[in-house]
Formats: C-alpha cells, sequence, structure tokens
C-alpha cells in the first residue's frame, strides 16, 4: 500500500470517527451512529477507488516509463537516432563540465585546501604581475598575522645527471621548507626540506618525487644519501615524495630556497609565487586587509620601487582559473569551443523533440482518448516527458560510459600538449559531480526533446477532442519549430565545413616540405641554465651564460660530429617546420625610391621570415647555393652583414630580380633606434623552404649567419645520421652534454621530422571530435528534418486529395506543399554560409588547431559549400517527395478518408 | 437531493454551468470559514444550504483531490477540535483567484437565466 493509500485510509477514518461522534452527541447510539455515518459517507471502497485513479492520472508512474520503454522498441529509428543524438549531447555536457571544473572551479585535493592561499604582487599601473617578489616575500614572512607557513618558491628546469650518465631535464622547486607544511607532504621514505637547509651554508640536499624515483632511480629503495647532478650542484637525495605531490604545481624534485644567497633587492632578483595558509580564524578578507596595510606601508617607505605595487590574495588553486592571467587567447579558444559546443547541445534537444513531436502527432489520436478519459494536460506532457527521460536516461548512461573513456584517454593528453605540465589537482576522473551534471542534463534534455513538444501537441485538445475529424489539420509546426529548423540546416552547414577547414590545415601540415630529408636529422634543443646560486643581477648572469653556451658549443659540436654515423651538425635559433620571426624589411631600392619620392610617401609593406643559422647550415642540410655564395667562417662576425636569400624571397619579394648584391635591412616602424644597418645578400639557396607548416604562406626567406651568443640561451642542434633511426644518437648526445656542460639542459631530443607530433595529434584529435559532431548534427537533420517533413507532408494528404479531386495542377500543389520547407532550407543553408563568411572574415589567419585558413571563400570552398547545399535540398525534397507522390497518387475518394 | 458526478470534473468545460459547482463550494467555504478539515467541510456545506444541499460526503475526497491538483487549494496534516489527526484544507492564492472568476461566471449566468424567467407572460 502506498503512502498516498494510508494517507487516504487515515483521512477517511478520521472523517467517519468525527461523524460517529457527531451523531452520538446528538444522541444515537454508537452503533447507530456509525452506520448513519457511514450512510452519510457513501461508498468507502468506491471513494477510495477513484481516489486512486485520479492520483495515477496525476502523477508520473512507473506505468508510463514502462511505457516509454516500449515507445523505444516501437520506434527502433527514432531510438537509434534520438538515442544517438542525446547521448552525444551529454557526453559533450560532461565532458564540458568536468574541463570548465579544472578553470572555474578548482579546487586543491588536499586537506584545508580551501584555505591555501597564493600572494601575488600587482603594478596596478602597469596591470602586470610583478613576479620578482622576493623583497617582499622576506619582509612578511614573519610579519604576517594571518597567513600560516608563508613560503616561496622559484620554478627552474635543470638537469638532472644520476651515476649511470643518463641526463634529462627535470622540473624543480627551489623552495622553502613550509611548503611542505602547507600541502601535506609527508614523505614516503626519508624527510622533507626543514628551514635549516635553508641557510646558506647548509650541505645540498633534494627531495624527489614519486615519479622521479621510479623513473630515473628504478624505484630503488637505497636512494636516500645518494648524490646526484643537478646542473652544476650535487646535492645528497634526502627524501622521496608519496605519489601525487606535485607542490607547487606539477614539480619533479624539490631543493631549498636559499633566500640568502639570492639577489632580495626591492623588484628584482627571481621571479617566486608566495604561499601559505590562512591562520586559524582568518579570512581571504582579513588577510587581504593585512597584506594592503602592508602594501600601503611599502609604498610609502620603498616608494621608487612600491608605489605602484599591491599585494593580492587568492585561492591557491585559483592560479590556473578562468581569472588569472594565463593567457586569455587561450581562454577565449576555450570559451568559443564551450559556446560551439553549448550551441550544439540545445539544438540536439531541440531536435530530438522534433522527433518526439512527429512521433507523438502520430499518436494524436490515442493522446485525445485519454484526454476524453479524464487526462488533464499536464498528465499527457508528464507522460511524454516520461517517455523522453527513458530515452534520455539510457543516452545518460551511455554518454557517461563514453565520457569516462574520452576523459581517461585523450583529454589529460590533450591538456599537456596544449599546457605543457599540468598542476598535480587537475583531475579528469568523472567526479560525483559530474555525475550529478549528467543527471541534470539528462532531465534537461528530456524537458527541451518532451515537455515542449508535448505541450505544443496538447494545445486546444479539449478543442480537438469535439471536432469529429481529430487530427485534421488541428496540428502545426510553428514559429519555433521554423527556428529550430533553419537552426539545424545552418549548423549541418557549418560543421563540414569546420572539419574541412581542420582538414585542410592537417594536409598543410603533414605534407609540409622544409626541402631537405628531416628524417635522417635529429633535433636537439638546449638550453643553458642560469647560475642557480647567484647573487648577480640578471643581466650578468645572462652575459655569463651566453658566453659560456659560445665556448662550450664548439667542444659539443666536434664530439657529437666524432660519433659514428653522424653524418653533420649544425645548430640554428629555429628548427624547419617551427616557429620563425617575421620582420618587416627595406630593400636598398626602396630607399633610393623613398627618396626619390619624398620622406612622407609610404613605404612598401614587405616581411621577410628570418632564420638565423650556423654558417655550416646549409652544407649539413645538403642545401644548394644556386647562386652567389654560401656563407663562411667570417661572416659569423657581427659586422659582416651577409645574407642568404631563399627563392622565396626572390619570388615575392624582389619579383624575380637577381638577389646577389641587394641591400635588405630590417625596419621597426616606432623604433627610436631607426633601421637596422644594411645587410647584403650573397647567395641564393635552392630547395629550402621556410615555412610555417600550419600557416598559408607565402614566405620569403632571410638567412643570417648566427652564433650562438646572439640566440638567447636557447639554440637547436640538428645532427644528421647516416642510415638508420636518428633516435639512436640520442643516449650518447645526453651523455656528451653532460660531460662537456653540466648545466646545459636538453630540452627536448626529437626526430625533427616529428617536430610537429603534439600539434598534429592535437589537430586530428579536434578534428575526430569535430567529425563525430559533424556526422550526429547531420544524421539528426536529416532525420529531423524527413521527420518534420513526412509529417507536414502527411497532414495534408486529405488537403491534395480535395485539390487532386478538383482537379488542381500537379505543379501548384507541390507548390504549395514544398514552399514553407524549402523556405526554412534555404534560411538555414544562407545562415550557415554566413557563419562561415563570418569565420573566414573574421580570422583571416591563425595558427592555432581549428583555426580556419587566410582566404577561406576559395573557389573550392565556395563550390563545397554549394554542393553541400544542394545536398541538403536534395534530403529536403526526398522528405517531401515520398510522403507528397504518395498523396498524389492516391484517389481523392480514399484521400479524403485519411485522417 | 443534489449529487455530484464525478465525471463533471474530470472533462473540464468551460460552458458547462453544472462544471465546478462542488469545487466552487468548497473554494467559497474555506474563503468564508478559513481553513477546515474534510468532515467539517462537508458538515458546513450542508449547514450553509441549511441543509438542503446533502452531499454524499465520500464524493468531497475526489473533489478535494482534483482542487489540490489544480493548486487552488492546499493540505497538510494537523489536529481536530476532537484532537484527531486531520488533513486540513485550506484556499491559496491561485484558488482565490479561480474563485473569483468563478463567482462572477457564475452571476453572469444566473443573471442571463434570471432575465428568461422575468420575461412577462404575453399570454
Amino acid at each position: 500500500m502506498s503512502k498516498a493509500d494510508r494517507d487516504l485510509d487515515n483521512e477517511i477514518d478520521a472523517h467517519l470517527a468525527e461523524a460517529v461522534e457527531d451523531y452520538v452527541a446528538r444522541g444515537l447510539s454508537p452503533q447507530d451512529a456509525r452506520h448513519a455515518a457511514l450512510r452519510d459517507f457513501g461508498g468507502v471502497t468506491q471513494v477510495k477507488q477513484v481516489h486512486r485513479e485520479m492520483r495515477s492520472l496525476n502523477l508520473m508512474n512507473w506505468l508510463d516509463f514502462k511505457l516509454g520503454a516500449r515507445m523505444l522498441v516501437k520506434y527502433p529509428g527514432l531510438t537509434v537516432v534520438g538515442g544517438l543524438a542525446m547521448t552525444f549531447a551529454i557526453l559533450v555536457g560532461i565532458v564540458i563540465f568536468q574541463f570548465a571544473g579544472l578553470f572555474l572551479y578548482p579546487s586543491l585535493p588536499l586537506p584545508n585546501g580551501d584555505r591555501i592561499v597564493q600572494v601575488t604582487v600587482r603594478d596596478v599601473v602597469e596591470n602586470d604581475v610583478e613576479e620578482r617578489a622576493l623583497f617582499d616575500f622576506m619582509a612578511w614572512r614573519d610579519a604576517l598575522a594571518t597567513i600560516d607557513n608563508l613560503g616561496a618558491s622559484r620554478d627552474a628546469i635543470r638537469t638532472l645527471i644520476v651515476a649511470d650518465g643518463d641526463a634529462r631535464p627535470v622540473f624543480v622547486a627551489e623552495m622553502s621548507a613550509s611548503g611542505f607544511t602547507v600541502a601535506d607532504g609527508t614523505p614516503l621514505m626519508g624527510r622533507v626540506l626543514t628551514p635549516d637547509d635553508e641557510q646558506p651554508a647548509a650541505p645540498s640536499v633534494a627531495v624527489i618525487g614519486h615519479d622521479l624515483w621510479h623513473e630515473r632511480f628504478a624505484g630503488d629503495p637505497n636512494v636516500l644519501g645518494r648524490t646526484v647532478q643537478l646542473g652544476d650542484d650535487h646535492p645528497t637525495i634526502v627524501g622521496v615524495m608519496r605519489e601525487g605531490f606535485g607542490f607547487p604545481v606539477s614539480h619533479e624534485l624539490w631543493v631549498p630556497l636559499k633566500t640568502a644567497l639570492l639577489d632580495r633587492a626591492p623588484r628584482s632578483g627571481p621571479a617566486v609565487t608566495i604561499f601559505g595558509t590562512l591562520a586559524e580564524g582568518a579570512t581571504l578578507e582579513t588577510a587581504q586587509a593585512e597584506l594592503t596595510t602592508h602594501g600601503r606601508r611599502a609604498a610609502v617607505e620603498q616608494k621608487a620601487t612600491h608605489e605602484h605595487l599591491e599585494p593580492r590574495l587568492s585561492g591557491y588553486a585559483d592560479m590556473m582559473a578562468m581569472n588569472s592571467s594565463n593567457g586569455s587567447d587561450d581562454m577565449m579558444f576555450m570559451f568559443l569551443i564551450y559556446f560551439f559546443i553549448g550551441m550544439l547541445v540545445v539544438l540536439i534537444c531541440g531536435n530530438v523533440g522534433l522527433l518526439l513531436f512527429a512521433r507523438a502527432a502520430s499518436r494524436e489520436s490515442d493522446l485525445i482518448v485519454r484526454t476524453a478519459l479524464g487526462a488533464s494536460r499536464g498528465r499527457i506532457v508528464s507522460q511524454l516527458f516520461t517517455e523522453a527521460l527513458v530515452l534520455g536516461g539510457l543516452a545518460a548512461a551511455v554518454g557517461l560510459a563514453l565520457a569516462d573513456i574520452f576523459l581517461r584517454n585523450w583529454a589529460l593528453t590533450f591538456l599537456e600538449t596544449n599546457y605543457g605540465r599540468l598542476p598535480f589537482w587537475w583531475d579528469l576522473a568523472l567526479s560525483p559531480a559530474a555525475v550529478a551534471a549528467a543527471v541534470v542534463l539528462t532531465v534537461l534534455a528530456a524537458t527541451v526533446a518532451g515537455v515542449m513538444p508535448a505541450l505544443k501537441i496538447t494545445r486546444g485538445m479539449g478543442d480537438r477532442l469535439k471536432q469529429t475529424t481529430a487530427g485534421a489539420g488541428g496540428l502545426r509546426f510553428g514559429g519555433v519549430w521554423t527556428v529550430v529548423i533553419v537552426a539545424q540546416v545552418a549548423v549541418t552547414v557549418v560543421f563540414p565545413a569546420i572539419v574541412w577547414f581542420e582538414n585542410v590545415q592537417l594536409g598543410r601540415m603533414q605534407d609540409f616540405d622544409p626541402g631537405f630529408a628531416t628524417e635522417q636529422f635529429l633535433a636537439v634543443q638546449m638550453e643553458q641554465d642560469a647560475p642557480l646560486d647567484s647573487t648577480a643581477k640578471v643581466e650578468a648572469a645572462t652575459l655569463e651564460r651566453d658566453a659560456r653556451m659560445a665556448a662550450t658549443l664548439a667542444e659539443l659540436r666536434d664530439r657529437i660530429a666524432a660519433q659514428p654515423g653522424v653524418a653533420g651538425v649544425t645548430f640554428a635559433e629555429s628548427l624547419p617546420g617551427g616557429e620563425y620571426s617575421e620582420r618587416r624589411i627595406e630593400l636598398g631600392d626602396d630607399a633610393a625610391e623613398a627618396a626619390a619620392r619624398g620622406p612622407e610617401a609610404p613605404a612598401p609593406f614587405r616581411y621577410a621570415t628570418v632564420a638565423e643559422t650556423d654558417t655550416s647550415y646549409f652544407a649539413v642540410l645538403d642545401a644548394p647555393i644556386v647562386a652567389g655564395r654560401g656563407f663562411n667562417g667570417a661572416d659569423a662576425e657581427p659586422t659582416a652583414r651577409v645574407a642568404i636569400v631563399d627563392q622565396g624571397f626572390v619570388d615575392h619579394i624582389l619579383g624575380g630580380r637577381n638577389p646577389i648584391g641587394q641591400q635588405v635591412r630590417f625596419v621597426r616602424p616606432g623604433n627610436p633606434d631607426g633601421p637596422s644597418e644594411w645587410y647584403s645578400v650573397v647567395g641564393l639557396v635552392g630547395k629550402l623552404d621556410l615555412g610555417v607548416p600550419y600557416r598559408k604562406g607565402p614566405f620569403a626567406g632571410f638567412y643570417l649567419p648566427g652564433t650562438p651568443e646572439r640566440f638567447g640561451g636557447t639554440l637547436n642542434l640538428m645532427i644528421r645520421v647516416r642510415g638508420g633511426d636518428p633516435m639512436t644518437l640520442a643516449p650518447q648526445v645526453r651523455g656528451i652534454a653532460a660531460a662537456v656542460d653540466p648545466s646545459l639542459r636538453l630540452v627536448q631530443v626529437q626526430r625533427l621530422n616529428e617536430l610537429n607530433a603534439g600539434m598534429l595529434w592535437v589537430i586530428r584529435l579536434w578534428m575526430s571530435v569535430t567529425a563525430v559532431m559533424s556526422s550526429v548534427a547531420l544524421l539528426l537533420s536529416l532525420a529531423g528534418l524527413y521527420a518534420v517533413m513526412a509529417f507536414t507532408v502527411s497532414r495534408r494528404t486529405r488537403e491534395i486529395g480535395v485539390r487532386v479531386a478538383l482537379g488542381g495542377r500537379r505543379q501548384r500543389i507541390l507548390m504549395a506543399i514544398f514552399r514553407r520547407p524549402l523556405i526554412q532550407m534555404g534560411l538555414g543553408v544562407l545562415a550557415g554560409i554566413s557563419v562561415i563568411v563570418a569565420a573566414t572574415v573574421m580570422y583571416p589567419y591563425s595558427d592555432g588547431p581549428g583555426a580556419h585558413e587566410s582566404g577561406g571563400l576559395t573557389l573550392a570552398n565556395v563550390g563545397m559549400q554549394a554542393g553541400y547545399a544542394a545536398l541538403m535540398f536534395g534530403v529536403c525534397l526526398l522528405a517531401c517527395v515520398v510522403p507528397t507522390r504518395r498523396a498524389l497518387n492516391i484517389e481523392p475518394t480514399v484521400a479524403l478518408r485519411t485522417e | 437531493m443534489f449529487s455530484c458526478r464525478l465525471s463533471t470534473y474530470m472533462v473540464p468545460d468551460k460552458n458547462d454551468v453544472l462544471y465546478g459547482s462542488l469545487g466552487m463550494l468548497v473554494l467559497q467555504t474555506l474563503a468564508a470559514i478559513g481553513p477546515l478539515h474534510g468532515y467539517r467541510l462537508a458538515r458546513r456545506i450542508e449547514q450553509i444550504s441549511d441543509n438542503q444541499l446533502t452531499l454524499n460526503q465520500g464524493t468531497l475526497y475526489p473533489a478535494l483531490l482534483k482542487l489540490q491538483q489544480k493548486e487552488w487549494i492546499a493540505a497538510k496534516w494537523g489536529e481536530s477540535e476532537t484532537g484527531r489527526r486531520v488533513k486540513i484544507y485550506s484556499l491559496t492564492r491561485s484558488g482565490r483567484k479561480q474563485l473569483e472568476s468563478q463567482e462572477s461566471r457564475w452571476h453572469r449566468t444566473t443573471g442571463i437565466i434570471d432575465r428568461f424567467f422575468k420575461i412577462p407572460n404575453e399570454a
């Protein structure tokens, strides 16, 4: 017995008892009073029965679910198409939810994670973060009452060389010991860093992360006490952290922050991250207030440096959140994706609604009978909602499972490729919140897909009930559906265009030929550490580093070249296929022309892609010098000022003129120093292409002889390996580099032809995502359109019958039937094409994945869209033609009898 | 005797004069007297009609359910004057609005019919 039944029993019992009491008070015997009360009441059983029926008519009950399940089987086409669409919508929704959670509502998976804070210093005039805040940190460390365990850390990438000579870069945090307290860092073995380790004279120690321990020390249980080489330093390992510890962000190794050895002058020294925990009883607001007080005092006391500085406090995990200054372009890109997908989800549910509406319309007479039997409008709506919910529930289960697979297998890799190392608190496993979100999405989807059509179909049901010819023209697709149809046609037009653009991009990247045998090359990206414990100012350190780089390079090169199988070693500022700088140039002829025309005449816009390379570059790459000469050793002198150009330069800048002897200089509008010195073109190199694979040309290549000290601490070594896989040389290269200079960091060692592998992966992933989206949108569009058109036309069967019977001309009848759908199609295609045009105009070119190429409105492009529009029209006509043919072929007498 | 057939409530039809009669009586009684439980409500209706309307009291409950479903009345468990646990019904805001519109419609309808009865006999 249900609660409602029990309630009614109790209520009736109370009613009868009250009545009996009344009668007894009026003088009846209890027995007679009971009889009288029952007589007044009427049939108790019947009342209960009626009551129960009325309740079941009003409330959603399990029979609706059963009916919903039966409907899934009865209309398999709709189940598959609608179910697939809703699955996709929910899958996309969950993935968005998980991703958005990382940026919008980040939280630290640590005890008291919400009390861990970050302090940043902001220059309010420049509206930028002042990261050189060691001075401020030292001032606050003991002064702040509202923040405990205040600590600082400094990021560094250092080469870690373990005993067997294996040298690789690791992500190091030079961190205050309090960081381990803040982030609940209990070691797996040994100890964490202590304040004593921060003393200048303390022996050098390091704590390693769990993954590093496994990867580089093979999980050696005797790792404690081992001395390793870390850049120039030789710390002893004193602890191994437990799995998952990566504080401050995603660090692998920790060394003490020896502040006494660092430059602590105001607004000077290294960039640091400052963290702490809110003290007992303190809130973000009170702590901010205290910091602000300190900030104001510093602004007065250190007016020269701190006048415009303001300390700011934020939740620690917010550092990677939307409101941080972390790459607004990336955020914009993410936001665009979200908006795009969100639009898709709404559209999909509207679309499934369209299908369910057509299904409900085919059951109209059934629904009218139910109304006649006493079902209210709400009751019918709830029934249709339940049916949609059954479909949605099924879809949600599949969607969640797929989301889980997607998140586990691809999402983290996607983020890593885009953002590099991920913060330790980023977790993409399906959370209970995500499951709850799926439930909400399902209900939402069922509401859009079930309630909207139900409201539409039940409107005026009472009036239709009275009509003897139920259903004859009573239902029509109104304005909302027109919008849905137009929008879905538009999306169906837009999606394949995106896939097409991506495909063009992907094709260009895959087909990119830099003009030499990249597969024979090992590319080594190198950086040199700034000295770890240096009190020198940054500039001095940089100079020292560059000088050291130059000295190191010669030896490194000789030793690598001496390796068996090595055919040549050269270096360049950037690797072919990567990014080069585009610089505005001026030709000697231009200057002469400008002089003739007067100083006011605008100089022509000319941009060259500039590559700085070693003088041996062309020889090692086997690139022929087709005119003039190649570089020689003397060209590397800063006073030499010679350049070599490629065919692109000759074609696009010189218009085919002979490049040899041309004078070229760099101009920077607004630069007070004026243009650079003139460079003289001494040679023309054949074959090589300086293009960026993911950008459309034309590119005009301009090569300058470079020396390591001009590359700013980063350079790329290109090693040509004779026969076999160049990667086999990688261990030797690492070993040699570590031996020549331990502070030399090999950031990336890879095959040159795999330079863009990460980006290709992202584009491929994104392409498959959009391809799946497109297929779903297309499938759903076609099914939806067919359902709507077939429904509309079949609704007008009688009208067609009458027109045929009255001798109406076929063309006129067809026009009458097709007009509305054709207009809707036309509007949809127009809208879709407009979006594409707008996108190609707004983003003439871009270098991000999924971006559109320049001049997207090519002839082929327009042709593809026209073809696609024709296809859509074809399907639309198909949807209309089949039922119309049926109607036109039918005998008017028969047509008049159809509903 | 006035009897209320359930089916009268099941198909709402604005043109049906009888529709909503019991519902209207319930709403008006609750509006005039305030929250009541089922038995007291039935008795009040009978008393107000000076016992000319005798309800088959059981029919009140489906009617009350219907009014609840339309959210014109609300119910909650409480205690009767005799200390019994009973469900007490009260008028909601939308019930009050509904009552107002039913009342004016009623007056209009009865007014029209009244005019017919007042046609002077020309014979």
